[in-house]
């Protein structure tokens, strides 16, 4: 058995790659769609959220998304759906508003054009001074905005062209232009609110706001502010100010006072001096920008902080006030940050935000998204569409059935070639299942989540070799490095998009061809050329094969590394399909034939 | 029978190709007819479940919005329409136009390129295609060390790419990402084969007809199988995308054949009677 070790080392590459590609959990059952966004008229917003499985419809099993299409067309009255295996009690009205997607019942990173969705690429107008860094802002607020909406699988990348500009591409699998295009336009509301606690006596207080005093009287849950009742979350006024009356907490009256929006923000900076990231220390990394906010703003903000108390942080020995700030975007809470006490009473337009992280991207990542809330969510430049890309998604459905039957029929054909050459089975047979089995890797290896698969072939195929070199097998280096270098690639994953899968039929196009040349090598030249063996005969077939896979190698690297690359899928998997073949399979091949003409 | 004659075959080719790039240049300003995702435009791919009267179609399009063009792309899993077009359309009013004239869009795809998007893909292509060359002239010669045998080999690569582009202007297949990547496909088969063929009559044993013979019959069995395979995937029509690879792919195999033997072959015979080696 270990003498054959090359064709072992194959055989664990094909079981890895099965179980890389097919090896799933479905918490749910198999059967089922996916969803991909709740549109805010749908009467399940709130209730079924991006990523949920949708199983039974009123205790119908829920096929597929087709299924989904026609059970939910103009769907009325009271109706149940099970959601992540709990049902939810939902009143229809002819609108539904969940767009769905197919469970995947693979690991493959599929490509929007096999998928289903929308791509579009947006470039800066052209007037804007863009740098990377400006590029990064409009990502991050993109990102924002896209986790607001509920589209946190949108998937947005920056794209340099060789001239020098930016273009920005955004990919959404399953949904249609209208949602992006709302996204894109879409801006948020932003408040920064300031925390006062106001503490009780006998039900009484005062309330110190800049150079005033208001007294607050508590009526069971109410207060009483200016003769004024007010419940709990309810908004006053006070000097000008908004605040809200939020609860009563062990130590007083918790008021939250309005101090910017989004008119207040006059301007976020962004050049170098005014906003950056530096390291402090070991784990420890400081990031600052500075805002511009308007005169009124700065006003309010002095009055609320002017009366709070001041603590020392022990650790960083800096001192701040008891109050906090709190910024929300759209109502929700996205920040809450200290103030130092520096800034206490002043009336100062032009305040810096600082704060610490442990790494330097966690710092970066951090200012890039408060920056973007405090813009309110507004893109730092003018964008223009320059591409827009929407496949529908039944136009892929039947693409892999498809693919498979003509991927047969391929074999067969060239099986038929094969043996009309050779006038035998024993050289086509292998060679057919071997382009098959290269199949089947390349895309194990561009599967999603096999981490532990891979790491598993890995030990296995070092196994095989240290046994196989324990025993005094013949030892072959370019095997050696395949068995190695191969599960490493697959750890990472890409897109198989409709290039990539071009790339496939490439890879076994020249993986075909090599094989007959091994095959030519050692059985047809076994009658006139005496004087070589047949290991001698394969090294030559292998001289022949390692230049010409070096040569496709060197026409595919500078497609796989060019600025915008849509065809990037194209050129990896030829790439790491042609690896495949000279690291693992043709050395398997040749070995077979090698046992195969032994046995003659 | 003379080998030296048959080279004038690729030769002839060769002009020819040339010709039809430069005819193509002196009528529209351009060597290749370009799709619009290296240019440009609109593309909307429609899948039919009925069949359209294209003609008319194209008309009616054409009357609203300007120059329409439309493809058909058929095989055994049904049939497709390409409809493109270089003018500033807005896509929704586009699909609504093929709506209205009876045509079921439900099933189709738009994709919708910037000027300046299309520009920057093409920029980056002919980089792409430079580069590949010039890698893979490196490599070549490293294999061989040895001037006319590499040189014979890259030129029989670049008159394969030359004459597959011209025959692409012939069928009508446009230039574009998924076709480029075919082109550079065709690099590496080509080099294969050359490859193959520099090797066994370099550095095999026997006589030299008998070597020729041998490699012949190996060459053509791998081009063969590769032709018989696309045939298939043509015949399928499964995307617009992979026809396309396939006809590319097609194209430059066929030509590799003659290329490689009729004048690859033939300039290796002549450096190796020169040198005496044969």
């Amino acid at each position: 058995m270990i003498k054959h070790w090359k064709v072992l080392i194959l055989i664990v590459m094909v079981f890895g790659s099965l179980f890389a590609v097919g090896l799933k959990i479905y918490p749910y059952g198999r059967n089922g769609v996916q969803v991909i966004y709740v549109s805010p008229e749908s009467p399940a917003t709130g209730q079924i959220k991006q990523g949920d499985f949708i199983t039974h419809l009123d205790d119908q099993q829920i096929q597929d998304m087709q299924d989904w299409k026609i059970k939910t067309l103009n769907l009325e009255g009271n109706r149940i759906l099970r959601v992540n295996g709990r049902d939810v009690f939902l009143e229809f009205n002819k609108t539904v508003g969940i767009d769905v997607l197919d469970i995947d019942r693979t690991n493959l990173n599929l490509g929007l054009d096999l998928k289903g969705g929308t791509r579009i690429i947006l470039e800066p107008a052209e007037d804007e001074n863009v740098t990377s860094d400006v590029i990064g802002q409009v990502i991050s607020t993109l990102e924002t905005r896209a986790n607001m909406f509920g589209l946190q699988e949108m998937k947005f990348s920056a794209v340099g062209s060789d001239q020098g500009g930016y273009f920005i591409q955004i990919e959404a699998a399953g949904v249609g232009k209208n949602i992006v295009d709302d996204l894109l336009s879409r801006q948020g509301d932003f408040e920064a609110k300031i925390t006062r606690v106001v503490t009780l006596v006998n039900d009484t207080g005062i309330f110190k706001l800049g150079d005033n005093e208001h007294d607050l009287v508590l009526d069971g849950e109410n207060l009483i502010v200016n003769s004024e009742e007010i419940e709990p979350d309810e908004f006053f006024t006070l000097d000008g100010i908004e605040f809200q009356y939020v609860n009563i907490t062990d130590t007083g009256v918790f008021l939250l006072g309005k101090v910017y929006e989004s008119k207040d923000i006059e301007l976020v900076y962004t050049d170098p001096q005014r906003s950056g990231t530096q390291q402090l220390g070991p784990e420890t990394f400081s990031f600052f920008f500075t805002v511009l906010v308007s005169q009124e703003g700065a006003e309010r903000f002095a009055q609320i902080t002017k009366n709070v108390p001041s603590y020392v942080d022990l650790q960083s020995g800096q001192e701040y006030l008891d109050s906090r700030i709190i910024l929300f975007l759209d109502g929700s809470i996205v920040s809450d940050l200290r103030i130092s006490s520096e800034l206490q009473n002043q009336v100062y337009t032009t305040p810096t935000v600082t704060g610490t992280r442990t790494t330097l991207e966690d710092a970066i990542q951090e200012r890039l998204t408060l920056q973007t809330v405090l813009r309110s969510g507004a893109l730092p430049i003018k964008l223009e569409t320059t591409s827009v890309q929407v496949i529908s998604p039944t136009l892929g459905s039947d693409f892999f059935e498809s693919a498979a039957i003509a991927m047969l029929i391929a074999g067969v054909v060239v099986l038929v070639v094969v043996y009309v050459r050779y006038r035998s089975f024993k050289a086509s047979i292998p060679l057919v299942f071997i382009a098959l089995s290269e199949v089947v890797i390349i895309l194990g290896l561009s599967a999603a989540n096999d981490m532990t698969i891979w790491g598993a072939v890995l030990l296995v195929n070092a196994t095989i070799m240290g046994i196989a070199w324990w025993k005094k097998e013949t030892i072959d280096i370019y095997v050696m490095i395949g068995a190695i270098l191969v599960p490493l690639i697959g750890m990472s994953s890409w897109t198989l998009d409709l290039p990539a899968i071009g790339g496939i039929i490439a890879a076994i196009g020249t993986g075909v061809d090599h094989q007959i040349i091994i095959a030519d090598e050692t059985i047809s030249g076994k009658k006139k050329q005496k004087q070589y063996d047949t290991k001698e005969r394969i090294k030559r077939a292998f001289f022949i094969i390692l230049g010409a896979a070096m040569t496709t190698i060197a026409a595919m690297i500078p497609l796989a590394f060019l600025g915008i690359g849509l065809v990037r899928g194209f050129a990896i998997t030829t790439i790491v399909g042609v690896l495949v073949g000279i690291l693992i399979t043709r050395p398997a091949y040749a070995r077979i034939v090698e046992i195969m003409k032994a046995k003659e | 029978m003379n080998y030296k004659a048959y080279m004038v075959i690729p030769v002839i080719l060769l002009v020819l190709s040339v010709g039809i790039l430069v005819n193509e240049y002196s009528q529209t300003g351009e060597f290749f007819k370009r799709s619009i995702d290296l240019k440009g435009g609109t593309l909307v791919t429609i899948k039919l479940s009925e069949p359209v009267d294209v003609a008319g179609l194209r008309a009616h399009l054409t009357a609203i919005f300007g120059e329409v063009e439309i493809r058909e792309l058929s095989g055994i899993t049904g049939q497709s329409l390409l409809i493109n077009t270089n003018v500033d359309v807005d896509v929704d009013d586009f699909l609504d136009e093929i709506s209205s004239y009876g045509v079921d869009v439900v099933e189709s795809s738009t994709q919708q390129i910037g000027a300046t998007l299309g520009e920057a893909f093409w920029y980056q292509a002919q980089m792409g295609i430079i580069i590949a060359l010039i890698f893979m002239a490196i490599i070549v010669f490293l294999i061989f060390r040895t001037l006319v045998p590499s040189l014979a080999v890259i030129s029989a690569v670049i008159f394969d790419a030359i004459i597959t582009l011209a025959l692409m202007q012939v069928f009508g297949i446009p230039l574009s990402l998924a076709s480029l990547a075919a082109i550079l496909m065709i690099i590496g088969y080509s080099v294969d084969t050359d490859i193959l063929l520099t090797t066994r009559l370099l550095k095999g044993t026997g006589p030299m007809n008998e070597r020729i013979i041998n490699t012949l019959k190996t060459s053509l069995t791998m081009s063969i199988t590769s032709i018989g395979a696309l045939i298939v995937l043509i015949l399928f029509g499964i995307a617009e995308v992979l026809t396309e690879i396939a006809s590319v792919l097609l194209i430059g195999l066929v030509i590799d054949i003659i290329i490689t033997w009729l004048m690859n072959a033939g300039i290796l015979r002549w450096y190796m009677e020169r040198r005496g080696i044969a």
